[in-house]
């Protein structure tokens, strides 16, 4: 009686459950921004696994052993890169070389087209010259710009070489989420609570169906972009196609601003190389073209033409994932946010659909026939 | 060739629900299935419960039943091989009865998402599924029917007898 009598007065100290889970997912959240280069590492290594894990099922379809699979799928990426490096290394490495030597006199060389364009502009409308700054303050301009960028030459890399280990790492940890991912889902099924399970992880499908799909569409744009802004700018004669196509590839993952930085770099590219109007505006329809291409064809075929983030939480979180992770934050951080709210959308539509209470249902009008012959 | 896949696809092809496919397209029914160990007693559904999952039995044994009021109705007891819990690929209304597992069971579940992605990329495997589900529920009806008919008859002729009578 007397033990009760204290347990009934203590029991105030005991936070209500709610209190005890927003503390939980506090302290989940900080860990995870404490580690968060190593959980970015995770989560970039589990999303090749959920890229690649499509092939790994289709070769089990043919009851083949998932270990052997997994092996022989890496060891077939392995030989496609280094084969792959063996024809575009020697280009590859040219271009960055031609790059990399030329980049001290770029601000020089960018004055220079700049000039030559304006004076091309000019001599055929003089009366645009008026819209164009002096050459004195803008070449002040441009050397203020290039030493502050000058600055951060240190700080990238620096970002350059985690980049590089990560590339080694994530695939050596994707290996194993691919590999022994189907045994530590089974036992984790194996010890969730029996009369949840049909429920749970129903959600649970729906969930890794739309992420899946959204994720693999998203890849499937990029490459494709990158394909044809690669193969459209070497038709064009410009420099670096190659580079340029990886970026406006990889840049493609970011809705708006993407299309901005991969035509942006090709059309200054284009601008220090030709130093003329024409092949400039080439440049730009070109990326035109392949807008309009990845909005009416590829969207649709890869990612399925769903809806974007709305523009504010678009930046919002392209600024929230840059100030987190830098470089590799700002390209998650629209997917990761998309996901999210795909996920969310679908767990609310799940509520209304069964909670009549809240959201009356509507009378669907089907007749059930009392019997059928 | 993995003997534990090979095994499974050997017991799908038993399966009534899925008579017809090739063993190929088995195995690419065989990758959508989860697979889930009960221990004796656990309850695998109850009734009144929305159905998302076709159940089919691994190895071990299940029970299926219903609560009405205090007594529990036993319906069957379904051994490896058997499936069960089939509407749910139709869609999630309640389930009419219970599933619990009379002893250590291992159950492959397919849902009705992974079902509906069958639909839509392996036309040719959820179409036989299909229509062996119809067949099943067909000779549901017709079993219902024989059986409210044979009622009506019993009690058409308990009352033409009575009218006799009277």
């Amino acid at each position: 009686m007397r033990t009760s009598a204290a347990g009934s007065r203590l029991a105030w100290l005991i936070p209500p459950p709610s209190i005890i889970w927003i503390l939980a997912m506090a302290l989940l959240a900080a860990l995870v921004y404490v580690s968060r280069d190593f959980v970015l590492l995770l989560f970039l290594s589990a999303t090749l696994a959920y890229l690649l894990n499509p092939i790994v099922k289709v070769a089990e379809s043919a009851l083949i052993k998932r270990d052997a699979v997994v092996t022989v799928l890496y060891l077939a990426i392995g030989a496609a890169i280094v084969g792959g490096g063996y024809f575009l290394y020697p280009r590859l490495s040219a271009e960055i070389e031609t790059l990399t030597v030329s980049l001290p006199s770029f601000g020089e060389r960018l004055d220079e087209a700049i000039d030559a364009v304006q004076n091309e502009v000019g001599a055929q409308h003089p009366a645009a010259n008026r819209f164009f700054m002096s050459r004195e303050i803008r070449y002040q301009r441009l050397n203020a710009f290039f030493e502050q960028q000058a600055k951060d030459i240190p700080a990238l890399v620096g970002q350059l070489a985690a980049m590089i280990l990560a590339s080694v790492l994530i695939p050596f940890f994707s290996y194993f989420f691919l590999r022994d991912g189907r045994n530590t889902l089974q036992s984790f099924l194996d010890r969730f609570p029996a009369h949840y399970i049909e429920t749970s992880v129903a959600i649970w499908r729906e969930i890794d169906r739309i992420v899946g799909h959204y994720l693999r569409g998203l890849a499937l744009e990029g490459l494709a972009l990158g394909v044809s802004a690669a193969v459209g700018l070497w038709l064009l004669g410009v420099n670096y196609p190659l580079l340029l196509g990886a970026l406006s590839g990889a840049a493609s993952v970011v809705p708006y601003l993407g299309p901005i930085v991969g035509g942006g770099s090709a059309v200054l590219v284009a601008l220090i190389q030709f130093k003329s109007v024409a092949p400039i505006a080439k440049v730009v329809v070109l990326y035109l073209a392949l807008k309009f291409l990845d909005i009416f064809a590829i969207q649709p075929l890869a990612v399925g033409g769903e809806k974007e983030l709305h523009p504010m939480l678009l930046i919002a979180s392209i600024i929230v994932g840059g100030h987190a992770l830098g470089i590799i934050g700002m390209i998650i951080a629209v997917p990761a946010v998309t996901i999210v709210q795909r996920v969310g959308r679908l767990l609310y539509e799940r509520r209304r659909d069964h909670d009549p209470s809240v959201f009356p249902r509507s009378n669907t009008g089907v007749q059930i026939p009392p019997f059928v012959c | 060739m993995d003997p534990r896949q090979l095994y499974r696809v050997q017991l799908l092809a038993k399966v009534p629900l899925f008579s017809g496919l090739s063993q190929r397209q088995l195995g690419k029914l065989l990758i959508k299935l989860f697979e889930r160990n009960y221990q004796a007693g656990e309850t695998i559904f109850v009734q009144g419960e929305a159905g998302k999952a076709l159940f089919i039995v691994l190895s071990g044994q299940v029970s299926i039943f219903r609560n009405n009021d205090e007594t529990e109705e036993h319906f069957a007891t379904l051994s490896a091989g058997s499936y069960f819990g089939e509407l749910a690929l139709i869609d999630d209304e309640p389930r009419f009865a219970s599933a619990r597992a009379d002893e250590p069971t291992g159950l492959l579940m397919l849902y009705k998402s992974d079902f509906d992605d069958l639909i839509e990329g392996h036309k040719a495997i959820a179409i036989k599924v299909m229509n062996n589900l119809l067949r099943t529920l067909a000779g549901y009806i017709r079993r219902a029917q024989s059986h409210a008919s044979n009622r009506n008859t019993l009690v058409t002729g308990v009352i033409s007898a009575k009218t006799k009578a009277g």
